[in-house]
Formats: C-alpha cells, sequence, structure tokens
C-alpha cells in the first residue's frame, strides 16, 4: 500500500515538475537525473537480470550520442528518426558485444565491455572527418514538434521523462515475461537452467541488445539536451556513475536504479552547495563508501527490508 | 538498524539540500559576483588552479582599490572536472543559481565550447581566457569574448622568427585533443607558406608517459625541428625520452602554458636550448607592455608563495578578471547584457598586453576577439632568456 | 631493422614495468576476487611516498623504495582490515563498488595534499643513456626492469615456497578446509591485500623517476594491470609478468608501425582476441596459484 502511494506521489511530483521546481537550474538537474535514470536501467538489466556486468556501457551511450548528432548535423535528420536510428546503432553495438562474450563469463564479460569501450573512444577520438575528433560537434539541433521547437528546459523534462517511463516499462514488461524469468534462472545458477533447456548465450544477446539499444536512446536525449557532442561522453567515469546508480539503487530491482539514478545526480549537485571545491570530490569518494557500507545491497533492498519487517503476516515478496 | 535509519536520513538531507531554492536577493552595495570555471580537479587541475590563483590576485587588487561601482568584487568558483558536461552544468548554475552577471572561463576549448549555449540561452557574457580552437569565436555566438590568441593568431606571431630560427624541415609531435590538433594545423599552414617542408606529425594521449615509439619514428625523418604542443608535465617526458633516444633537434613548444621554468626543473639538461612561444615573460617582466604592472604582478604571486611555474598561466586569470571589471565599470551597473556591450567599449593593458576586442565570426553575431602579444624565449645555460637570434 | 630494434627494446623496459603492475592485481583479483579499481592509487601512492622521502626526507634511493613498498603495504592493510572484512561475503560488485570510493577518496586526496602539478622524483642514475649498437637505453630503465624482475622473483619465492604462500594458496583454494587445518584467514586475507597494495606501491616508486607523480597517474595504471591480468590468466604470476611483457611489445609495435593515436587501442584489441580464442589467459596451462 505504501509502495503504491509512494508511486502516485512520485509520478505527480515528476508530472507536475516544472511547476513547483522554482529554479531552472534544478530542472536541469532533473533532466540529467531523468537521462540517467535510462542508463542505470539499462544498465541494470544486464546487472541486475543476467548478473553480467558491462564495464564499457558508455560506449553505447556515446554512440547513440554520435549518431544521433551526426544524423541531424550532416544529413538534417529530424530528431524522431535520429532517435530511433541512435537506438538501432547502439543496438547493433550490444549484439557485436554479446555474441563476441559468447562464452564469456563474469570478470572477463567485464574485460571485453571495457576493451570495446576503449576502442569506441579512441576511434572516436581519432577518427577526424567523421567525428571531428577532439574538436567535438557542436550545434546539435533541439527536437523539433511540427511548428514547435523543444528547447526550453520544461519541454525537454516532458520528453526525458516519457523517454524514462517508457524504459521502465519495457523493463517491466521484460522482466516479469518468459523472458525475464530465464534471465533470472540464468543469473541464479547458470547450469541449471541449461540443463532445462534455456541457451545462455541466445538470452544474454538478447539482453546486451536490449539494454544497449536503451542506452542508446539516452544518448540521443543528452545530445539534444546538451547540444554539444565530444569524444567525452565516452569517459570511464560516465559507466563508473552508471555502475553506482545501479549498485547502490539496488541491482535486480526496478526501482533501484531509479531511485539511484536520482540520488547520484542530486548528490554531486548537493556537494556543490555543501562544500569548497576543493573538497567535493573527496566528499563524494567517502559519501559512497559510507553508503556502500551501511546500505551493501542498495537502498531499495534496505527498504524492502524495512517493510517486510514492519509486515510480517505477509509472504516475502519476490 | 537505527545507524541504518540515520545514514538514509542523512542521505535524504543531501538531496534536500541540493533542491532548496537559493538564499536571498542583491542589495545594491552588495558585492558583484563573478563567475569563474575551471579543471580545478583532474587531469589539468594544475593549470585551472593557476588560473584560479591570478584570478584570485586580480580580486584582491580590485577589492584593495575600493572595489568597482563603489562596490567590491567576489569570485563564485566553479569546478568543470576537466569534463564539458560539468562545465555546461557549471555554468547553468552560474547564472541561475548565483545570478552572476559575467563569467570567466572555461579553460579547455571542449568545455568552453559546452558552456557557449548556455551563454546563449540566458544572454550572459563569458571572457574566455585559454581555450585556442578557432571555433570558440567564430561560432557567431554575441556573448563570447577570448583574450587568449586562437592558434592561427599564435602561428602568425611565429611567422616573423622562421628564417631566423633556420627551420628547414619540421616534425609535429602534439596531444590528441582539440588544442594539439588545431595548434598543428595552424602552424603547419604558416611553415609551409614560408617554403618550409613538413614532415611528420605524430600524436599522444592526454595521459600518455610513453612517447618512444612516436620519437623513433620523428628520428627517421632526417628533420631539423620539432613543434610540441602539450601540456608541461608531457612536454618534460618527451624532452627526456629525446635525449634517451639521442634526438638531437630545435625544440619549439607552443600554446604558452607550458612554464620553461618547470622544464627547467625537471627535464634539467635535456631542456636546454629548446625554444618557447609563451604569452607571459616573468623572468623579465619590465620587458612586457605594461613592466611596472606585470612585475606588479609577479611580485603578489611570489608574496602569496604560489609556484612560479605557474605564472606563464596565472597571469590569463588576471587579465579575464580585470577585463570584467573594466566592463562592469563602463557599463555602470552589474546587468549582463549592459556587461556585454561594455565589453566591445574595453580597452585596458592587462599582464599580457593591450586588450581591445575585434569582431570575429559569422556578420550580425560576432564574437570578441582580442589580439594579445605573443613571445619567444630560450632556455639557456639552465636559465630562461630572449632567443639567441634576437638581439634586443 | 634497426628501428624495429628500438621498439623492441622499448617494449621490453615497458612491459616490464606492466609485469610488476599485473602481479599485485592478479594476487588480489586473481585471488580475492577484489575488483580493486583503486590498485592505481597504491601505484600513486607509491610514487608520492618516493618522492616525499628523496626529495623532501633526502633519503637515499633505496631507502625511498622501501618507504614506499612499506606504505603500500600499511594502506593496504587498513583497507582490508577496515573496508573489505566486514563486508565479506557480500556480492563482488559491493565490494568493486567500496574500492570504487577509495579510489575516488584516494585521488582526490593525493589532490588536495600535493596539488595538481606533476612532481619530479630526484634519482642518483646519470641521464646520458647507455648506448649499445644502434640501441639506446637510459640507466634508470635498465635499473627498473632488473628491480623489477627481481620483486617478481621474490613475490614467486613467497607464494611457491614460504609456509605463508602455501596458506594464502589453501586459503583462496577452499577457505572452510583451510580454516579447518588451522590456517588463520582473516589475516591471511589481510596480507595478501597488502602484499598486492605494496607490489603496486613499489612500481610507482620505480616508474616515478622515470616519468612524473600526478595525482591522476594510477588511472591508466589501473587499466594496464587489468589487461594484464587476463592476458596472463586470473592468479597466475608467471602469466602477469609473460602478459605484461607482451602488452608492453604490442603497444610500441602497434604506436611505432600502425598509428600512434590508436596505440592503446592495441591493448584493448589484443584482449578481445586473448579472450575471443583463449579466455583463460594466453598461459592457461601455466603455472596456476588458485
Amino acid at each position: 500500500m505504501i509502495a503504491r502511494a509512494a508511486v502516485a506521489l512520485g509520478a505527480v511530483a515528476a508530472v507536475s515538475a516544472p511547476l513547483w521546481v522554482a529554479n531552472p537550474y534544478h530542472l536541469h538537474v532533473l533532466i540529467m537525473a531523468g537521462i540517467f535514470t535510462i542508463l542505470a536501467l539499462s544498465l541494470n538489466l544486464l546487472l541486475g537480470y543476467t548478473g553480467q556486468l558491462s564495464l564499457g556501457h558508455a560506449a553505447f551511450f556515446g554512440i547513440g550520442a554520435y549518431t544521433s548528432a551526426l544524423l541531424a548535423l550532416r544529413l538534417s535528420w529530424s530528431f524522431w528518426l535520429a532517435l530511433p536510428a541512435a537506438a538501432l546503432a547502439s543496438g547493433l553495438a550490444g549484439w557485436a558485444i554479446g555474441r563476441l562474450a559468447l562464452k564469456l563469463r563474469g570478470a572477463y564479460f567485464v574485460l571485453v565491455t571495457i576493451s570495446f569501450a576503449g576502442v569506441i573512444s579512441l576511434v572516436s577520438i581519432n577518427w577526424m572527418d567523421l567525428t571531428n575528433g577532439p574538436l567535438g560537434l557542436p550545434g546539435v539541433p533541439p527536437p523539433t514538434l511540427g511548428p514547435w521547437t523543444l528547447r526550453t528546459k520544461t519541454a525537454y523534462w516532458y520528453l526525458v521523462l516519457a523517454g524514462a517511463a517508457l524504459t521502465y516499462l519495457v523493463c517491466h514488461r521484460l522482466v516479469t515475461s518468459r523472458i525475464g524469468r530465464a534471465l533470472v534462472a540464468l543469473r541464479d545458477n547458470e547450469p541449471l537452467a541449461e540443463s532445462v533447456g534455456i541457451d545462455g548465450t541466445r538470452y544474454l544477446v538478447l539482453a546486451a541488445v536490449i539494454s544497449a539499444a536503451m542506452a542508446g536512446v539516452a544518448g540521443s536525449l543528452y545530445a539534444h539536451y546538451t547540444r554539444f557532442v565530444s569524444p567525452e561522453v565516452f569517459l570511464f567515469s560516465y559507466t563508473v556513475t552508471m555502475v553506482i546508480m545501479v549498485i547502490a539503487g539496488g541491482q535486480g530491482t526496478l526501482a533501484g536504479p531509479v531511485v539511484g539514478a536520482l540520488l547520484f545526480t542530486a548528490l554531486p549537485e548537493a556537494l556543490r552547495e555543501a562544500v569548497a571545491w576543493q573538497w567535493q570530490m573527496l566528499a563524494y569518494g567517502v559519501v559512497l563508501v559510507l553508503f556502500v557500507f551501511f546500505l551493501p545491497r542498495g537502498l531499495v533492498p534496505a527498504l524492502n527490508d524495512v517493510r517486510r519487517r514492519a509486515a510480517p503476516s505477509r509472504p516475502p515478496l519476490q | 538498524m537505527m545507524l541504518k535509519r540515520l545514514v538514509s536520513t542523512a542521505l535524504v538531507g543531501l538531496v534536500a539540500l541540493a533542491l532548496l531554492p537559493a538564499g536571498g536577493g542583491a542589495q545594491s552595495s552588495a558585492p558583484i559576483k563573478i563567475g569563474v570555471i575551471e579543471p580545478l580537479s583532474g587531469p589539468v587541475a594544475a593549470s585551472g588552479n593557476y588560473v584560479r590563483m591570478g584570478a584570485e590576485i586580480a580580486r584582491d587588487w580590485v577589492n584593495a582599490r575600493g572595489g568597482v561601482n563603489g562596490r567590491k568584487i567576489e569570485l563564485q568558483i566553479e569546478d568543470n572536472k576537466s569534463d564539458p558536461k560539468e562545465a555546461a552544468s557549471a555554468a547553468e548554475k552560474l547564472i541561475v543559481r548565483d545570478k552572476v552577471p559575467a563569467i570567466m572561463g572555461a579553460w579547455g576549448s571542449s568545455m568552453t565550447l559546452a558552456a557557449m549555449p548556455k551563454l546563449e540561452e540566458y544572454g550572459v557574457p563569458m571572457v574566455v581566457e585559454t581555450s585556442s580552437a578557432a571555433s570558440v569565436t567564430k561560432r557567431g555566438n554575441p556573448w563570447v569574448f577570448r583574450i587568449s590568441p586562437p592558434s592561427e593568431m599564435e602561428a602568425l606571431g611565429l611567422e616573423p622568427y622562421v628564417d631566423k630560427l633556420g627551420v628547414k624541415k619540421v616534425d609535429f609531435l602534439a596531444v590528441n585533443t582539440d588544442w594539439g590538433r588545431g595548434s598543428i594545423q595552424a602552424f603547419g599552414d604558416m611553415l609551409r607558406r614560408k617554403g618550409v617542408q613538413v614532415g611528420a606529425a605524430e600524436f599522444m594521449e592526454q595521459s600518455a608517459t610513453d612517447m618512444n615509439a612516436q620519437l623513433t619514428k620523428i628520428k627517421q625523418t632526417g628533420g631539423d625541428t620539432l613543434f610540441l604542443t602539450t601540456a608541461v608535465e608531457q612536454i618534460t617526458l618527451v624532452l627526456k625520452q629525446g635525449q634517451e633516444q639521442r634526438l638531437a633537434r630545435k625544440i619549439v613548444t607552443t600554446g604558452g602554458s607550458s612554464s620553461p621554468t618547470q622544464l627547467i626543473k625537471q627535464a634539467g639538461a635535456a631542456a636546454e636550448g629548446s625554444y618557447h612561444i609563451v604569452f607571459f615573460m616573468p623572468w623579465f617582466p619590465e620587458a612586457m607592455p605594461d613592466g611596472r604592472l606585470a612585475k606588479a604582478f609577479v611580485d603578489e604571486w611570489t608574496k602569496r608563495g604560489n609556484p612560479f611555474e605557474g605564472l606563464t598561466e596565472g597571469f590569463r586569470g588576471h587579465d579575464g578578471i580585470a577585463t570584467i571589471v573594466e566592463a562592469v565599470k563602463l557599463a555602470g551597473r552589474d546587468e549582463p547584457k549592459a556587461i556585454q556591450e561594455a565589453l566591445w567599449k574595453v580597452s585596458i593593458t592587462g599582464v599580457n598586453g593591450p586588450i581591445k576586442f575585434e569582431k570575429d565570426g559569422p556578420a550580425g553575431k560576432e564574437s570578441g576577439q582580442s589580439k594579445p602579444s605573443i613571445f619567444i624565449v630560450q632556455v639557456r645555460d639552465g636559465k630562461v632568456a630572449l632567443p639567441d637570434f634576437l638581439k634586443k | 631493422m634497426e628501428q624495429l630494434l628500438q621498439h623492441l627494446v622499448n617494449g621490453l623496459v615497458l612491459g616490464g614495468t606492466y609485469a610488476l603492475l599485473g602481479i599485485g592485481l592478479t594476487l588480489i583479483f586473481g585471488l580475492m576476487s577484489v575488483v580493486n579499481f583503486a590498485h592505481g592509487e597504491f601505484y600513486t601512492l607509491g610514487a608520492y611516498a618516493a618522492f616525499a622521502a628523496l626529495a623532501l626526507a633526502g633519503l637515499p634511493f633505496f631507502a625511498a623504495l622501501l618507504a614506499a613498498i612499506a606504505a603500500g603495504a600499511l594502506l593496504g592493510a587498513l583497507c582490508e582490515r577496515a573496508l573489505l572484512r566486514p563486508l565479506r561475503g557480500h556480492s563482488i560488485d559491493t565490494i568493486m563498488l567500496v574500492m570504487i570510493g577509495v579510489w575516488i577518496a584516494m585521488q582526490n586526496a593525493e589532490l588536495l595534499a600535493w596539488g595538481g602539478v606533476a612532481r619530479s622524483i630526484p634519482h642518483p642514475f646519470p641521464t646520458a643513456p647507455l648506448t649499445l649498437g644502434p640501441l639506446n637505453i637510459a640507466p634508470l630503465r635498465l635499473f627498473v626492469v632488473l628491480t623489477a624482475a627481481a620483486l617478481i622473483g621474490l613475490a614467486w619465492l613467497l607464494i611457491q615456497k614460504t609456509r605463508l604462500g602455501t596458506a594464502m594458496r589453501a586459503t583462496f583454494q577452499d577457505r572452510d578446509t583451510a580454516a579447518l587445518m588451522g590456517v588463520p584467514i582473516g589475516r591471511i586475507h589481510t596480507l595478501t591485500f597488502a602484499f598486492g597494495a605494496a607490489l603496486a606501491a613499489a612500481a610507482g616508486a620505480l616508474l616515478g623517476p622515470v616519468f612524473l607523480a600526478y595525482p591522476s597517474m594510477g588511472d591508466l595504471a589501473s587499466l594496464k594491470a587489468f589487461s594484464v591480468v587476463i592476458l596472463g590468466g586470473l592468479g597466475n604470476l608467471a602469466g602477469a609478468t609473460l602478459g605484461g611483457l607482451l602488452l608492453g611489445v604490442a603497444e610500441e609495435l602497434g604506436a611505432g608501425y600502425v598509428s600512434s593515436g590508436y596505440r592503446d587501442a592495441v591493448g584493448f584489441v589484443a584482449i578481445i582476441l586473448v579472450l575471443l580464442f583463449r579466455p583463460a589467459g594466453l598461459f592457461a596451462r601455466a603455472e596456476r596459484i588458485g
């Protein structure tokens, strides 16, 4: 009951945000949080539900951003075509990773993803003709809807909110479907799952493709909001941020990445307010360590525990 | 359990803090806030901090003289973490939360380019103190005013000395960023115009520490001069590794950010004989266009215990703030549009030299570009001196 | 031809240093299953410790090296006791996240303490290179390679020939049985982590004078270390050594003959290829520790 009320309240707050968020800067933070929510949800699909960690996820984000930006700048494609194209491009990359990593699991999968991201990053810096290298792609056009241009923050907030909601819905449908159950079975005990006929590799590839495509969507939204794409989108720190959001929020849950994204987008900004610039990053690291220490399974599972303790007569939730 | 609750509450509290609206409004005698966006952490933290130190000297001098229009000035300093996304966020925060009427920043060209759309969105001017990419002033953003030279201007500054340097065949080694690539382009074009042959153009990643492969390749070209464009740490490494490989070439470093003092300290004999394009000569400040100001700046910097090698970059912070302060004075009020209009009327002499903006970029939406002074020095007998070919 | 030889020599020198980074991490990652993102920070710590000892305290070079190793071991032990032991039993991802936090905290603490300016670490070797025919090699680099080899040898001896080493291997092969046999599990964990951290610090102290010391020097080091560990196989000391040398040579040849811009790509592509065709590491048949 409480959970449903909280979700409803959250939804109302989100939809009405431009009304009560006084400061455009805070709306900016919310928009970035929204984009990172999509990224966190996508990473969670791989990490939380298949148990495989992708530390190259920034590559899918970057591929989406560059694809969308290049199509809009060079071929004058509309945003509404560039976005699905970005998802497609990233999805293809996800398929490549999935196939490459056929038999790899655990640490080896992690390293393939890091290496893949590293190669893509270097290509974006060196292939000047395509990506303009380190000089980046300035002036990416904002989305247009008929006669209107979605240039204002309010308009963009609704766009990002729609994207995040859609991503959440897709994840939810996937996870509760047969595919989702197969993924969880694989995560919990792969040999056992395979013995009942679940093809591990096929499902891993599927999860990788969907996960990558979602990250590509986030990339496209990012490109048309900040209107500047440079090789820094491939920075390892973006991947690290996503990982923090998923694990600290609670991997393997659907609410976890959302909560994690909100928390860890707000945290650096809060530190900007609260702490002099010299201490900001150090404080961030310390907060992270403390967080993991006290909430090692993530925030959402901890909250679930509290709920379960408060209502012992209910059967344990899945 | 209690502890968990406590920590969760604290974290929620932090988030709430971030979402609280900013504090009260400004009164007429309240200080004028100037935004500063620099890379204060990350790989180029040293440079960003030097610029910050220079800006702080300018602020203190202005306040000691009574401020501007009867009000003191205050610097609102933000870290862009060497990341364009953070530069844009910092600009947004400065403009919207702190309500600064003008900004100085953001050091690297891609960081500046990322922040530029925000300037146009909200109508706030920014003085660009370091970025060297041509596109910064060519994008048709009338809120951008640059006091540092784009690479093309730098190359023009070197042009009169090319013959005296005796350059016949040149190789390039640059950091793989917009700055390095832009520099190779600009200097390559200029040198080719002077009939110099261009050999190899090699790159190094910003974080690379081993350049032996590139140096081995360069050794094969038979050139007589090597142009180096990168940060001072990498130049140190290139000089040392070049010495190890017995690379006997004239070395010319560009960009003005690499302090020859630091090179002498860390590369020792390997730095001997090298030439450096700089925009400030703290070793002989009297030779600067405003010798008195330059000397005072060097003295104040040293008095504060700031490292001497930071002067070749720190002056940018001073000149940037001085420019904004002058514009505020001319405008008579700390309102962004008025300051932008006043910037076109600014004509002062900073530590580098005269600062006056000319139109640059597409008609109707020009940015401002000043013509800074450019100097060449050489390392001779373990000290920085004027080059051997200049008999001054 | 002589260009090729010079590239090879450069590659071997570089590779020796990569190997040193790799063996510390292969113990921590391979034996303890800790995804130690802070490994590069112990490397940085070693470099700054050497700087403090040499430039500030004026100690002789070898004393500075020992000081760096001690600093790495101490901080590593502290890390394990304070952060890893209480979290033992939690998922590998939780532990990884803690090490990410340590990474961020350590790097920014270094930035605060030493400032962002790179420091040159003084050393007693002459700067003029030794010339062997067409090849040039700096005396300092030769020293680094030889010392690295010595440290690797010592590590191998410790793991293979001492009781402590046997206890380590036993713990990570089968913890419960080892506990039943009276092996102090907690202390072994602490010692292993401290040992890995000390090796990273030693690498930093050796490479610091070759290059420079600056707060973000550990980031690339971490990445190369992970590459070497995978190339050589998790927990495989000999593999890490050979893997390091191989990575160094591959990078040099790639930078020399393909393109200097794609230098690091060589390492990445090598990893992908190895993982595709020999996922257990290039030297799977070689001696395994755990």
